[in-house]
């Protein structure tokens, strides 16, 4: 028993030592061909390097599962087996959905050839060129064929998460068209004077014919993703990678020109930190709201009573494991909402505080059951989502102003009846025995 | 003397006197009795809960915890979501008070009492307490013996037991009791020119204010008599005492109420009661200015002069309402007059069951005998008419009318219908009862017919006749001789043409069919209270093959369920009417419920049911719903389900948007509304439809399933739902809850991913062209 918690305490301190490691866990699971396994030893030795456990299985292997008892095995998977026809059972398109919903983390190598995989893609807003037609540029000239392309990161391309001054990174396989869909993060453009088509087919023909299956829609140029990521709403993330082979230690070993290297080794060691949650990691401590010049919060408030309302964000700091409190974002803001915002304010971070963000704002003059509403999101970057929802109430009975100036005609008129009420009460008393000796004769007289 | 039978003669006056009023008291507790015992039907055979309206119990419960004022600052954000309800200032708190006040009686007597059982006792006790008003009152228009009928009638009558039983927990329990007892008020306070009486009546008519809307029909009625007094030249200084003592002190006190603030003041329905107010004040002027100066030119001038104000008046009136000073009639009042104006402009509240016109066959249910009998009382009224007669004509007049509009109103009704058919009854039974022979013309007595005055109610007919026997003394006169010589004439231009009752059997025949009717009242009302009004609306009964009682309790079950397998905030989403039960008895927040306060927001429900799933999600969505709760009765033939109130779901829904719902796609092309195979299609889209049938033919092993309500057979192939989860059913799939889905975590539409995880291939898409095809 004390032996094995000094082993875990050992291996505790052994990944503390470790030089990053990812805010989500450790394992992770390779799908790959055995055969293949040592093309890309040094992104693995890479990822070993930096603390994760890796565990191996061929596609066709029943274990380890990736998701057993409803939860899953690995904190992150990724398939590198691009070219399989037949995964295992376990491995569909539909369960690799269910490892993102459990917060799984994912890299896919895609390749020229129909796999499962392929139709997996157009669910992430994905469009695959047809079969068999990779990404061939001729530009610039060089000894490599058609379909390797050295491709130099460009400012269109996902600055926050590649490394800056990449070299150019060697590029083989196939491109991706984006849909429209806001959750997509593109991390590598193809080259504009790129296009899919079939490897042999550099012939002018070819292209015509192509263009014309295609019509317009023509499977070219800059819009084209080569490395894509995606990030759901959930918060796991899943890197889309257009051939296998920009991990490989082919293309890390290769020079883009004489004596300078490529940039593969940095790209996937920037792509795995990315996907497995190392980098643009952001998460709420806490919210609080109270009234101004108070510090708890109150179970309900007032109409128009003035609010403060504060956020801590922290961010994920991967060289020393830990969360730092973060003062950095710029358009964080805040709402107030009932069905539609009432307030939509900016929510800046205080000078003072690191990591505290906080306004104050009015309440609205409306009651019913509103909510504190931070939604960031930011491509590249965790979503934050935060609601908070507090009742908002009319004033009490007691809490209305009492005596209100426009109100004077009123009490005027109120305080003016009594005085002659009770000035005609005294006058009609004291007149009484006069009158009363008055009517009397009259009556007795009557009678 | 020759009378019938034989009436000893040797007993004091203070006797008679003694021994009547002794068993007036006595048949009081009886009837007392009897009114809280024929209510206690739904306790027996089923529990102490109450039965509708859980929202009441719960700010009882609020009140009785907390205290008043934090009642009174209630907010409740879990009613009407997101928007919340300002309770305290949207309810009449009337009848919380009451109980609550109750409640913390018995505890200061150290009676530990439940405030769940004040609450099912509420409205029994009070009943017997309307039985006593009525006696009152009754007694004012004639006289104790009939008095005694009426609080027998309305002690026991189905019409009012149908709100009243124990466990309603509704605001006419204690409503209808203030009621006749401000009536009371006011004729005492009519009758004798008393400001104390005329005091007496505002103070319960605030009372009224604070526990029922109903109170208009009294902020109408006492001012239409005070008109109907002045224009027919009855005005005397006595109604100007009552009327101003009440209107001004009743007013007052009436806008201390939070939920009626300056409506007195500031709304047409009570404008009636100042216009009369009004008037009086100019009529008693001018009533002074006579007694002061007897010009004849000048009391024409007088009268020219109260003619041109009130015309004035009425200008003003007209001119403030356009200019918007006074709020013009509300829609519930524009009902009243056109039955069908509710259903073309405010279909919520021509939805309620209880809104709508009367179906002949429910008066006989409700009153039974009294229906043919209350037009002869109303004819006895006419015979006298004093003051107080008008009163029981016109409240007659109106609430008739009023009872033929609306099923609900028919609570009012029964009131003036026991009054009155006691009074016809008691008549019936004074003149024949009477044992004066009638071809003896010259000293016929009158105080013989003063026999009557210790009879108490029907059913007790020995009584009646022993103080008809104590009482037959000459001079003894009764309190009453005198209306009693005017209701039996018979007697007295006997000389002339000799009219009356000749012998004892002739008599027998006439008092033993009357009590035969009586006893067929009393039955009739023990069966229609132990069947119809007894049981509680969550609860179903349903008899066994063997005739043993089924008890059928899925709202519960429900809603218990929900209680303990959803979140606290889980907001759920149902139509109106179980709003309350869904807060009451599951304590989750709810979109909409029975206070039907805003329009926009139950349409917006209606909406979201009558619509497609994928139009529906949205709205779902914005408004947090986490659960959809839809009453279904196509299994066991439970014909009030949410899909025979769907039609009034598409008709809310139309009225705020016209352009996406619309009625008539609800109907197949010939018409009819259908959920069978012939349904239209908008009718199979929606969400009402896709949810009450989700699954339905499973239960009948592949074959078709038929719908016991509908008695039709529903479609091969049930609907699919892709934007909800079936959640939970009920034993008798009476309750259905569906859980809403969370939107699909990479952002496609749910009803594409659902496709994708049933394995259908996607189909193949190409990426968006950026420029036009040259050609």
């Amino acid at each position: 028993m004390f032996s094995l918690r000094g082993l875990l305490a050992l291996s505790l301190v052994l990944i503390s030592l470790a030089n990053a490691k990812s805010s989500t866990g450790n394992s992770v699971l390779v799908v790959v061909e055995p055969t293949r396994q040592g093309d890309f030893s040094i992104f693995f030795d890479g990822l070993k390097g930096q603390g994760y456990d890796l565990t191996f299985r061929a596609p066709k292997d029943e274990v380890p599962p990736i998701i057993e008892y409803d939860e899953a095995s690995f904190a992150h998977v990724v398939v590198l087996a691009s070219e399989t026809k037949n995964f295992a059972k376990d491995i569909t398109p539909q369960s690799l959905i269910t490892l993102l919903d459990l917060k799984t983390n994912i890299i896919v190598a895609l390749s020229t050839k129909q796999t499962p995989l392929t139709s997996l893609a157009p669910e992430f807003s994905l469009i695959l060129p047809p079969p068999g037609t990779p990404l061939i540029s001729y530009f610039p000239k060089r000894d490599e064929p058609a379909s390797v392309i050295p491709i130099s990161p460009s400012k269109h391309d996902a600055t926050n998460i590649l490394s800056k001054n990449l070299a150019p990174i060697w590029f083989s396989g196939i491109p991706q068209a984006r849909g429209n869909n806001p959750l997509l993060i593109p991390i590598l453009h193809a080259p504009s004077q790129s296009f899919a088509s079939e490897v042999d087919g550099g012939s002018a023909d070819a292209l015509v014919d192509s263009a014309e299956k295609g019509g317009e829609g023509l499977w070219a140029g800059s819009q084209l993703g080569v490395v894509t990521g995606f990030q759901t709403l959930g918060g796991s993330r899943i890197t889309w990678l257009g051939g296998a082979d920009v991990l490989s230690d082919e293309f890390a070993r290769k020079e883009v020109s004489k004596g300078v290297a490529s940039g593969n080794t940095q790209f996937a060691r920037d792509v795995a930190a990315w996907t497995f949650q190392e980098s643009l990691v952001l998460r709420i401590d806490k919210t609080e709201h109270h009234r101004l010049n108070e510090t708890e919060p109150q179970e309900l408030y007032t109409t128009n009573d003035q609010l403060v309302y504060s956020i801590y964000i922290s961010k994920y700091n991967a060289k020393k494991s830990t969360w730092e409190p973060y003062s950095g974002l710029k358009d964080l803001q805040l709402e107030f909402t009932m069905l539609d915002p009432h307030v939509r304010t900016s929510l800046p971070s205080v000078a003072g505080t690191p990591g505290k963000y906080s306004t104050s704002f009015r309440a609205p003059d409306r009651h019913g059951v509103f909510k504190f509403v931070v939604d960031y999101k930011r491509k590249g970057w965790t979503h934050l989502h935060s609601s908070t929802t507090v009742p908002v109430v009319p004033p009490r009975h007691d809490e209305y102003p009492r005596f209100l100036s426009a109100a004077w005609p009123y009490y005027a008129g109120a305080i003016s009846t009594s005085v002659a009420f009770f000035l005609f009460s005294a006058i009609w008393l004291a007149g009484e025995v006069r009158e009363g000796t008055k009517r009397s004769a009259k009556s007795s007289k009557v009678e | 003397m020759s009378t019938a039978y034989p009436i000893p003669s040797d007993i004091s006056p203070v006797t008679v006197k003694n021994t009547a009023s002794l068993l007036r008291i006595v048949a009081l507790a009886l009837i007392s009795g009897a009114a809280i015992a024929s209510r206690l039907f739904a306790v027996v055979n089923f529990e102490s809960i109450i039965h509708e309206f859980c929202f009441r119990s719960r700010a009882t419960r609020v009140l009785a915890a907390k205290g008043f004022y934090e009642f009174w600052n209630w907010f409740d954000p879990t009613a009407w979501y997101p928007l919340g309800r300002v309770v305290g200032g949207t309810v009449y708190p009337g009848l919380m008070v009451t109980s609550g006040v109750i409640y913390n009686i018995l505890h200061a007597l150290n009676l530990p009492v439940d405030i769940r059982n004040v609450c099912v006792l509420l409205a029994p006790g009070f009943s017997a307490l309307t039985a006593w008003a009525t006696y009152m009152f009754t007694k004012e228009m004639k006289d104790e013996s009939a008095g005694l009928l009426a609080a027998a009638f309305i002690g026991i009558v189905p019409g009012y037991i149908s709100r009243s039983v124990a466990g309603s927990y509704d605001n006419e329990a204690i409503a209808i009791f203030l009621l006749m007892f401000t009536f009371y008020c006011w004729i005492k306070a009519l009758k004798q020119g008393s400001a104390l009486f005329g005091t007496v009546a505002a103070v319960f008519y605030f009372y009224m204010v604070a526990a029922w809307g109903g109170y208009v029909f009294i902020t109408n009625m006492i001012p239409l008599h005070a008109l109907v007094l002045v224009l027919m030249g009855r005005y005397s200084d006595r109604l100007y005492v009552a009327y101003s003592s009440w209107y001004a002190i009743g007013t007052l006190s009436s806008m201390q109420v939070p939920f009626v603030g300056f409506q007195p003041v500031s709304t047409s329905e009570h404008m009636g009661a100042l216009g009369v107010f009004g008037l009086l004040q100019i009529v008693a002027f001018g009533q002074l200015v006579r007694t002061h100066v007897s010009s004849q030119q000048f009391q024409k001038l007088l009268f020219g002069s109260v003619v041109a104000t009130g015309i004035l008046g009425a200008f003003a009136f007209i001119f403030l309402t356009y200019k918007g000073m006074i709020a013009p009639w509300t829609g519930r009042f524009y009902s009243l007059w056109d039955t069908g104006y509710a259903k073309k402009y405010i279909p919520i509240i021509a939805s309620v069951s209880e809104h709508q016109p009367t179906a002949w066959p429910s008066f006989f249910m409700d009153l039974q005998f009294l229906i043919f009998l209350f037009p002869a009382g109303v004819i006895l009224c006419f015979r006298e008419l004093r003051d107080e007669h008008l009163f029981v004509i016109i409240y007659a007049v109106m609430a008739s009318y009023f009872a033929g509009v609306m099923v609900r109103l028919m609570l009012t009704l029964t009131p003036v219908v026991c009054v009155a058919s006691a009074i016809a009854l008691s008549t019936l039974l004074d003149t024949y009862i009477d044992p004066t022979e009638p071809p003896v013309p010259e000293d016929v007595d009158d105080a013989a017919s003063v026999a009557t005055n210790g009879s108490s109610a029907g059913p007790a007919p020995k009584k009646g006749k022993k103080a008809a026997n104590t009482s037959a003394i000459p001079g003894a006169k009764g309190v009453l001789g005198d209306i009693l010589s005017a209701t039996t004439p018979a007697t007295k231009g006997a000389a002339a043409k000799p009219k009356g009752i000749f012998g004892i059997d002739a008599r027998l025949v006439v008092i033993l069919n009357t009590l035969m009717m009586l006893f067929f009242f009393v039955f009739h009302c023990t069966w229609v209270t132990s069947n119809a009004y007894s049981s509680p609306s969550v609860v179903l009964a349903s008899q066994n093959p063997d005739g043993s009682q089924h008890i059928i309790d899925d709202f519960r079950e429900a809603y218990y369920w929900l209680r303990q397998n959803t979140p606290q905030d889980a907001v759920v989403m149902s139509w109106w009417d179980y709003g309350y039960q869904i807060a009451g008895m599951a304590d989750r927040p709810t979109l909409v419920d029975n206070n039907t306060w805003n329009n926009t927001h139950i349409a917006t429900v209606g909406k979201a049911m009558s619509s497609s799933e994928e139009v529906a999600y949205p709205i779902l969505r914005k408004h947090d719903v986490d659960y959809v709760l839809v009453i279904f009765g196509g299994l066991i033939g439970y014909s009030g389900d949410d899909i025979n109130k769907f039609l009034w779901m598409v008709r809310i829904a139309q009225g705020v948007w016209p352009d996406e719902i619309q009625e008539p796609n609800y109907f197949t092309p010939q018409g009819e509304y259908r959920i069978d195979d012939r349904a239209s299609t908008a009718m199979k889209e929606s969400l009402m439809y896709k949810m009450s049938y989700y699954r339905f033919n499973e239960l009948f092993g592949g074959n078709t399933g038929t719908d016991r309500v509908r008695q039709q057979q529903v479609p091969k192939v049930g609907p699919t739902l892709d934007y909800l989860d079936e959640a939970f059913t009920s034993e008798n799939w009476i309750v259905r809850i569906y859980q809403v889905k969370k939107e699909d975590s990479l952002g496609r539409d749910l009803k594409s991913a659902n496709h994708f995880s049933q394995g259908k291939k996607r189909k193949r898409s190409k990426p968006a062209p950026r420029r036009r095809a040259i050609v």
